[in-house]
């Protein structure tokens, strides 16, 4: 059994590099077999089911997305037909989709900054009383349990301009007659959009940041007292520097959950009032399951994961560049 | 003064800040110097104290103006805006559970979250336990379920998995949710019992292989009971997707008889011209308390498991 195995296990760790990853052999390992006392079809069997799943399920509609894209049915319940790249060049010359692209930058640029504050706030102080306070920490976690639509519901209550209580005290101050009618006004409509969907997202924002908090060095910080760094010059300089990892991923989280988020805007405005809330999302919802137009709509898909990875990349070049010059 | 400031409220102090506190030595007088720091305490602790305010107002107000509309009458909730009910009652609760579109779209939330998360964990057990202890062909793809589902999000599934269902005739049906659930789940399942299933030291396998034990026998008895807390945690995140998960479900199901709960939720704010609030508020508390209910359940395991597992 061990006659391939060479004397020394760790004689070549890094595979020949002329190879493909496929025909490449692994290094052999004194300790793989030795234990795992299992025939060669082991693995696979263990781990079949989950690849074809995945590349089922996941991998499938990327691939038929993009094919698809570059179809078009002349009529409902007609044959796809090829056309090139008319889907696209009609998309960018509609007026819808620059309105939703528009109304998709605002919401995401809106989430980025009311998440990044209120979860840099949040997790700077549930940092100081770690260890204590306990029953905040299931606090934090309560919206990640609640669904899209649960939120939206909720937050329809808690932004209704009759009896909502944020209207209630807003009226409450002596100078305000009456609060801004929330979901009927457009501007309003997509603060609320913007808070309802911050809301749902924060959990993993705050959990994020704080577990970033907890393995920075103590050392570090000590140094930067020494030298008498205190106080915000500490935080500004040497505690938000170390945690920019954490904070990079929770941008590109929160990034990600907004460009592609549809369940918030569907539940509570349903991209109106006046199509103030109609962000890319919605817009490839409309086109595809209310026009029926599917291949129209999976252009617009297919951009909107263009786009989600082209600002993933945009993120980390700036953490790199972040990175090296700290 | 300045220095009371919160800026420094940032981290607790440290030992090094107290060592260079005392070698500084006092040049006030040191009743003067208890005084300040009483005060600056008392001001550190005010100021720490209304972020964390800020927190648990942000999270649970939804929670409780949903609550307090919930027990109020249809007309009451215009009538009269106050958050704690006049007169409170559970006749919009009444009417939800009396209704079939919440007991018929209860059960079909069940059925699918306890299918997704049996399924979730057959599936992602043994792709994890091969990924982390066999070295084989293709264990690069790895890299694959870490990636892919950065890569579609449920919009772009959307289209695509409704056209396939449809070719497939596996519209309208529960286990058609059942498996979409799955495949989006099993990454992160992979990927969370991968680490958990690497941390397990090789030793223990090792001496219970010397003792005779088969595969099946170290998965049963070792490995199984050892990472039941990651189990439990896959399950409990499976079991949340598919409780929660809206917007594939509105593609895939149409008729009543096979909605879930935030479907069936979101169709009751659609129909009526009039929102009645307390019913849709009393239905929104109903799906969310199950799910806290069988957390809280669930959480006692995790704990044990994790006791059991490291103790012996």
């Amino acid at each position: 059994m061990t006659t391939t195995t060479a004397p020394e296990p760790k004689a070549d760790p890094k595979p020949k590099g002329d190879r493909r990853w496929w025909q490449r052999k692994e290094p052999p390992r004194q300790d793989n077999n030795a234990i795992i006392g299992v025939g060669k079809s082991t693995p696979y069997l263990f781990s079949l089911p989950a690849i074809l799943l995945v590349a089922g399920l996941l991998g499938f509609p990327v691939i038929y997305g993009l094919v698809q894209s570059f179809y078009r049915r002349p009529s409902l319940g007609a044959d796809p037909e090829w056309v090139g790249t008319e889907n696209y060049t009609d998309m960018f010359s509609s007026d819808a989709f620059w309105h939703s692209l528009n109304k998709t930058a605002i919401f995401v640029f809106g989430s980025l900054v009311v998440g990044m504050a209120l979860g840099l706030l949040f997790s700077f102080a549930l940092f100081k009383v770690v260890g204590r306070l306990r029953f905040l920490r299931a606090v934090t976690i309560g919206p990640y349990i609640v669904s899209n639509v649960a939120a939206a519901v909720m937050f329809r209550i808690l932004f209704n301009a009759q009896f909502g209580t944020v209207n209630q005290a807003i009226e409450w101050l002596p100078w305000v007659e009456t609060g801004p009618r929330w979901l009927a006004d457009p501007t309003m409509a997509m603060v609320t959009v913007i808070f309802t969907q911050v809301w749902t997202d924060l959990p993993l924002v705050i959990l994020l940041l704080l577990g970033g908090l907890m393995t920075i060095d103590k050392a570090h910080l000590d140094a930067a007292l020494v030298d008498g760094a205190t106080g915000w010059t500490r935080a500004r300089h040497v505690t938000i520097p170390l945690l920019a990892p954490q904070m990079l991923i929770s941008v590109v989280w929160l990034s990600y959950s907004t460009l592609t988020g549809l369940g918030v805007v569907l539940a509570l405005t349903g991209g109106g009032p006046l199509k103030a809330t109609q962000t890319m999302a919605m817009e490839m919802y409309t086109v595809g399951f209310r026009n029926l137009e599917f291949n129209e709509a999976l252009a617009i898909a297919t951009f909107i994961l263009i786009l989600n990875g082209l600002l993933t990349l945009g993120y980390v070049g700036i953490g790199r560049k972040y990175d090296y010059e700290a | 003064m300045s220095d009371t400031l919160p800026q420094d409220e940032f981290l607790t102090e440290s030992a090094a800040e107290k060592a260079l506190k005392a070698s500084e030595g006092t040049p006030r007088e040191p009743r003067r110097t208890a005084g300040r720091s009483r005060t600056k305490g008392i001001i550190r602790s005010i100021l720490i104290s209304i972020p964390l305010i800020a927190l648990v107002v942000w999270t649970v107000a939804p929670f409780f103006v949903t609550l307090s509309v919930s027990l109020k009458d249809k007309t009451e909730v215009f009538a009269d805006p106050s958050l704690i009910p006049a007169n409170p009652s559970l006749d919009a609760y009444g009417d939800v559970l009396a209704s079939e579109s919440f007991t018929t779209s209860f059960w079909n939330s069940v059925i699918v979250g306890v299918g997704v998360t049996v399924l979730t964990i057959v599936i992602s057990v043994p792709a994890a336990y091969a990924f982390a202890r066999f070295r084989f062909r293709g264990r690069h793809l790895l890299l694959l379920f870490t990636l892919l589902p950065r890569l579609v999000p449920s919009i772009g599934m959307m289209i695509p998995i409704y056209r396939l269902a449809v070719a497939t005739g596996m519209l309208d049906k529960r286990l058609t949710l059942v498996i979409v659930y799955t495949a989006m789940l099993l990454p992160l399942a992979v990927w969370l019992l991968v680490g958990f299933f690497q941390a397990i030291p090789r030793e223990i396998e090792e001496a219970a292989n010397v003792d005779g034990a088969s595969l099946w026998g170290r998965l049963r008895y070792i490995v199984g009971p050892l990472a039941a807390p990651a189990m439990i945690t896959v399950g409990v995140l499976a079991f949340r997707e598919a409780w929660n998960e809206f917007t594939l479900v509105l593609v895939l199901v149409n008729s009543p008889g096979n909605r879930t709960l935030p479907f069936e939720l979101y169709k009751l704010q659609g129909v009526e011209g009039v929102a009645d609030y307390p019913i849709e508020a009393a239905f929104t508390v109903l799906t969310i308390i199950p799910f806290i209910i069988f957390y809280t359940f669930v959480e006692k395991h995790v704990v044990a498991g994790l006791i059991s597992g490291s103790g012996k």
